[in-house]
């Protein structure tokens, strides 16, 4: 019919974040420097890296919340058919909560500490539809029903009186009910232990196939995205140095990042180590110029800190590193 | 060393934990895991005398810890020690950091540790020397916590725990909160200073990987109850409770 605007958003991407760089108003540091991923309708897709890789703030941008001292400098982040970072507050006040849901670390803070869980349920809907008390009601034991709650009494309980496991559910179940497009789940289960929070984890799962939409899942831990995700994201300083399918990243790690991101998974063993494996440095260890990675890389060369540019290996797979080469190509594993 | 001696404590008439009984050598690292709400905070909190048993008896070197009073008190509370979870906050903003370390040396000041003793004198040395200890960089002394990271904040806390050379740490989820690779560094860290220090530790912890690499024995709490204690080379034996093994299982499976 007409020629549309968006031309570069190909096929069924739901999210598409083009060239995206972030600095901070005053002093011109880049905290996010030339992002570019794609999560297409109905995929979970995996953001991994350490504190400060620049991963939560890649979040921020997408909900349109970036703190008045940053500013995107360059790039775009397309949902659907609206370019977000072009949007006014009023407008994006309407996406937000609406066609992105956002689930947080901190399920604590999630609901106010003394009003009751239902009431809160009944504000958010009220907010963003013209229901009645009642009506919001039902649709509020709807949702909890759907994270599997014993709906009435979470209702009518205080926060505190839940659990950890149950105050996440109780914010999912309030993210979800508008049916959003996209669910950021910025570390959904870190401060859960291990069984509530695959646990939670499966719950998403659920509820993206029920609800057809995509999920972009943050977290530090490889762990998690590992079983979770069809493509990853391994972000260091700032920018994605490796992304693929998760299977191949997996089975081909090729920036050492990566590799040692790995490697330094704690792993139930059949032997005893006397030491584990790590990586050399603190997180916050950050080249300026060419690799970020490059003062904790074990492989690192002269090359290094001149920009790299991302290779790919194969379809699915490319990584910001000089190791990618032809000896590496042959030696690739497909699964 | 430590005896804990059927314990049970309760909380609002919910039961938090019930006839609990374990026994900690000398130099030897016991793992306790559980999930969440599982009575293993309470428990070390129990041990550390922080918390009274509603039954049972904590014998800490032949002495019933939840008897003694004043100095007495004192006198033990020395030999043991604790790690928590979240490093921030257990160090305070407004003190640089090498103040905190060596606060507990100030509060006891006829404690000689074995380490330290040729800078006993010298608050400032002290403090050097165990953040060497640490493997923190001398340059971080004068910092403020927030100034540091969280790997940075915890071995500060770790430093701040064996400064008085303790027979027992306890640790309670001391890397749950750290980057995965920062996790790796710390317990290596503990490992080392268990070995070197000959400490009793007490590691309470969710990740069954991270108890497996740290601890000879393992007690696995489940709703407050005892429900296993093993060595870990016993760990994938097949006589292992239900329960252990699903957490087994758990942890195998995420990995693939």
């Amino acid at each position: 019919m007409f020629e549309n605007k968006t031309t570069t958003s190909c096929e069924n991407n739901l999210l598409t974040v083009e060239s995206l760089s972030v600095t901070i108003r005053n002093s011109r540091k880049k905290l996010i420097h030339n992002l570019n991923f794609s999560i297409p309708q109905g995929e979970i897709f995996g953001l991994v890296g350490e504190s400060g890789s620049g991963k939560s703030l890649t979040a921020t941008v997408i909900l349109g919340m970036l703190s008045k001292s940053l500013e995107v400098t360059s790039g775009s982040v397309t949902l659907g058919q609206s370019e977000i970072t072009s949007l006014s507050e009023r407008e994006l006040r309407n996406i937000r909560g609406r066609d992105i849901a956002y689930l947080s670390q901190n399920y604590q803070s999630f609901f106010t500490p003394f009003i009751k869980v239902g009431q809160q349920f009944i504000e958010i809907i009220r907010c963003h539809t013209d229901m009645s008390r009642k009506e919001a009601k039902k649709v509020a034991i709807h949702w909890l029903n759907k994270v599997h709650l014993p709906a009435e009494r979470v209702f009518n309980s205080f926060p505190d009186e839940l659990s950890g496991g149950q105050l996440q559910r109780a914010s999912i179940a309030s993210a979800i009910m508008f049916r959003p497009k996209l669910i950021i789940a910025d570390e959904p289960t870190t401060a859960l232990d291990v069984l509530t929070g695959e646990r939670i984890l499966d719950l998403l799962s659920e509820l993206k196939e029920e609800l057809n939409c995509s999920i972009l899942l943050i977290s530090h831990d490889l762990k998690h995205i590992i079983k979770r995700t069809q493509t990853v994201g391994v972000m260091y300083g700032g920018q994605i140095v490796e992304i693929g399918k998760t299977s191949a990243v997996v089975a081909n790690p090729i920036h050492p990042y990566t590799n040692l991101l790995l490697q330094s998974r704690l792993r139930l063993n059949k032997h005893i180590q006397h030491e584990l494996p790590t990586m050399l440095g603190e997180p916050g260890l950050i080249a300026e110029e060419g690799c970020p990675f490059t003062k904790r890389c074990p492989s690192a060369m002269e090359s290094c800190s001149n920009k790299v540019p991302m290779n790919s290996l194969g379809k699915h797979h490319s990584a910001a590193c000089h190791l990618v080469n032809a000896e590496r190509e042959e030696r690739y594993v497909t699964r | 060393m430590l005896h804990v001696n059927s314990i049970s404590k309760t909380y609002h008439s919910k039961p938090a934990l019930s006839d609990i009984s374990l026994y900690v050598h000398a130099g030897e690292s016991i793992g306790i895991i559980g999930e969440s709400g599982s009575g293993k905070s309470t428990l070390g909190k129990i041990i550390l005398g922080l918390e009274k048993p509603d039954q049972g008896d904590v014998h800490f070197r032949g002495s019933n810890l939840h008897t003694l009073k004043g100095q007495a008190l004192k006198a033990f509370r020395r030999h043991l020690q604790i790690v928590f979870q979240d490093p921030a906050g257990s160090l305070n903003p407004k003190l640089p950091v090498w103040k905190s370390v060596v606060e507990p040396l100030e509060n006891y000041p006829d404690v000689i540790p074995s380490f330290l003793k040729e800078v006993r004198h010298d608050r400032k040395k002290m403090a050097e020397v165990l953040f060497q200890k640490v493997g923190l960089s001398p340059e971080l002394l004068e910092r403020y916590p927030h100034q540091l990271s969280g790997g940075q904040k915890q071995r500060i806390a770790v430093a701040r725990g064996i400064s008085l050379e303790p027979d027992l740490l306890v640790c309670d989820e001391p890397t749950s909160s750290l980057d995965v690779s920062v996790q790796a560094q710390v317990l290596n860290l503990l490992k080392k200073l268990q070995r070197d220090l000959n400490l009793s530790f007490l590691f309470i912890s969710h990740d069954i990987a991270a108890v497996q690499f740290m601890c000879e024995r393992i007690v696995v709490l489940k709703d407050g109850i005892l429900v296993d204690a093993f060595l870990t080379n016993e760990l994938f034996s097949a006589s292992r409770h239900p329960y252990t093994k699903m957490l087994v299982e758990m942890s195998m499976e995420q990995d693939r």
